[in-house]
């Protein structure tokens, strides 16, 4: 992977975090929220060769650990993205059978998101925090995959189109 | 990985989990990276919040200017046009109305209580991604604004100041389900504690086990050491239903907030509450009813005359 993929992909996902900190996260969602950042970031690992995966999650969640609004420890949201970016890289072919229909790729998302949310959940339980009931949490995650589930083929045709263009030519062939 | 993962592969993800795990442990340390940093994402988020905030805030000014962009039209177009500005310019108006409304419900009630505040209006939300319920305001330490205020709306108590910035500053709201706070029960004085849950509804569990609660009871806020967090005497919820458990030790209820969370727009911080406690003065009592007593004056009977 080149430095400069690495630097514009990272610069895609640093907007993209604030548009969803200052933009989309001021929307008063009839249930709870979507988080246009998780869903895009996951799009995106889909595409990602192993390295791919592994090193956008991490950079992914550092940015997602810099929200103002967290009060975890920093590092934590790397972590539970790396992790996913790690089950990912795995399940690479599996993967490819869901990027090439929309209904099944939406999905997938929704459900990938549902886990990363989930992940830094049980990270957090596993580091002593105290982020409210089971019931809240779970409609919490329960809510943002049904957004990312509607809200996601809007946008995601924008995302797979910045992505090919932030691709470098070697990366195309 | 070993589904034809390779060396480098497996190396890199060890070294990426051994940098999260040292950024976490630096922070559970005490090393205050997270704080610096997310200090730092919200100075440079802030312009950008303020700018969204002053789009998408009036929407009416924004579609209204829009349409004034053709000033060289035929008449009536041009009446059209000075219509939707006019209906834009209502919109704003109603906006600011309601802003206003809000400013002077919550600057009579920090008056009413004697505190010192400083009114701020909410430019953000919180993401969801942080399982926390929070706003931004667009106030912070230049103003004299600094972490654990209590922050009040014209109704009552929002939340409490947990980060702050030169210009802005984040709020928990109370109904973030780690919200707790001790309260008084406005008539019988019994103390419980309540908490968020995530939604409009609380949770108050009384802690005085011979105490009674009943529908319709107002939770007042008892205050915290030096005030903070909280100032005593801020207005915090009704009692909406009172959870009948036998087998509970302590009595619960499920309490309405007093602030509606979700249309909160200009909040106050208080800076400095006054010596005394406000305790129940902020919530408006009942209004008093008048009792005349007659007493009979004995009529001077003749046989008194002198």
């Amino acid at each position: 992977m080149s430095q400069l993929r690495l630097l514009n992909t990272s610069l895609f996902l640093l907007i993209t975090f604030i548009i969803q900190e200052s933009l989309i996260a001021r929307i008063n969602f009839p249930w709870h929220g979507f988080s246009l950042y998780l869903a895009a970031l996951l799009a995106m690992l889909a595409f990602e060769d192993r390295t791919g995966s592994l090193i956008f999650g991490f950079i992914g969640g550092l940015f997602l650990d810099l929200a103002p609004s967290a009060q975890t420890p920093f590092g934590q949201w790397a972590l539970a993205l790396t992790f996913i970016g790690y089950l990912f890289s795995v399940n690479r072919e599996t993967i490819g059978d869901f990027t090439d229909r929309p209904v099944a790729f939406v999905t997938f998302i929704s459900l990938a998101s549902a886990l990363a949310m989930f992940s830094f959940l049980v990270l957090g339980v596993l580091l002593g925090q105290e982020n409210g009931g089971f019931a809240n949490n779970f409609g919490i995650i329960l809510a943002n995959s049904i957004w990312t589930f509607f809200i996601t083929p809007i946008f995601l045709p924008l995302i797979m189109r910045i992505r090919r263009f932030l691709l470098s030519s070697r990366d195309l062939i | 990985m070993a589904r034809g993962g390779s060396d480098r592969s497996r190396l890199l993800l060890v070294l990426l989990l051994v940098s999260s795990l040292f950024l976490i442990t630096l922070d559970l340390r005490g090393v205050n990276l997270a704080g610096g940093l997310r200090s730092a994402t919200q100075t440079v988020l802030s312009p950008v919040e303020n700018l969204f905030a002053k789009v998408f805030s009036p929407v009416g000014n924004f579609f209204g200017d829009a349409k004034n962009l053709g000033k060289s039209r035929k008449k009536i177009e041009e009446l059209t046009t000075e219509v939707d500005k006019l209906t834009a310019q209502a919109a704003i108006n109603e906006d600011i109305a309601g802003q206003l409304n809000q400013l002077k419900g919550v600057l009579d009630l920090a008056g009413r209580g004697g505190y010192k505040v400083v009114a701020a209006k909410v430019i953000n939300r919180g993401s969801n991604s942080t399982f926390k319920q929070t706003i931004t305001i667009d106030a912070g330490s230049s103003s004299g604004i600094e972490k654990n205020m209590t922050v009040i709306s014209e109704a009552g108590l929002v939340g409490v100041v947990k980060s702050v910035t030169s210009n802005t500053a984040i709020v928990l709201l109370m109904s973030d389900p780690t919200f707790k706070i001790g309260v008084r029960i406005a008539g019988t004085q019994s103390v419980g504690v309540v908490s968020g849950q995530g939604g409009d509804s609380y949770l108050l569990q009384l802690l005085d086990t011979t105490g009674e609660i009943k529908k319709g009871d107002v939770l007042i806020a008892r205050g915290s050491d030096n005030n903070r967090p909280f100032v005593p005497g801020v207005p915090v919820g009704v009692v909406n239903t009172v959870q009948s458990n036998a087998s509970s030790i302590t009595q619960n209820a499920d309490v309405d907030g007093i602030t509606n969370l979700d249309k909160i727009g200009v909040v106050a911080v208080v800076i400095t509450a006054p010596a005394e406690a406000a305790r129940e003065s902020l919530y408006p009592k009942p209004a008093p009813v008048v009792t005349v007593f007659v007493t009979p004056t004995p009529t001077p009977s003749p046989t008194t005359k002198k």
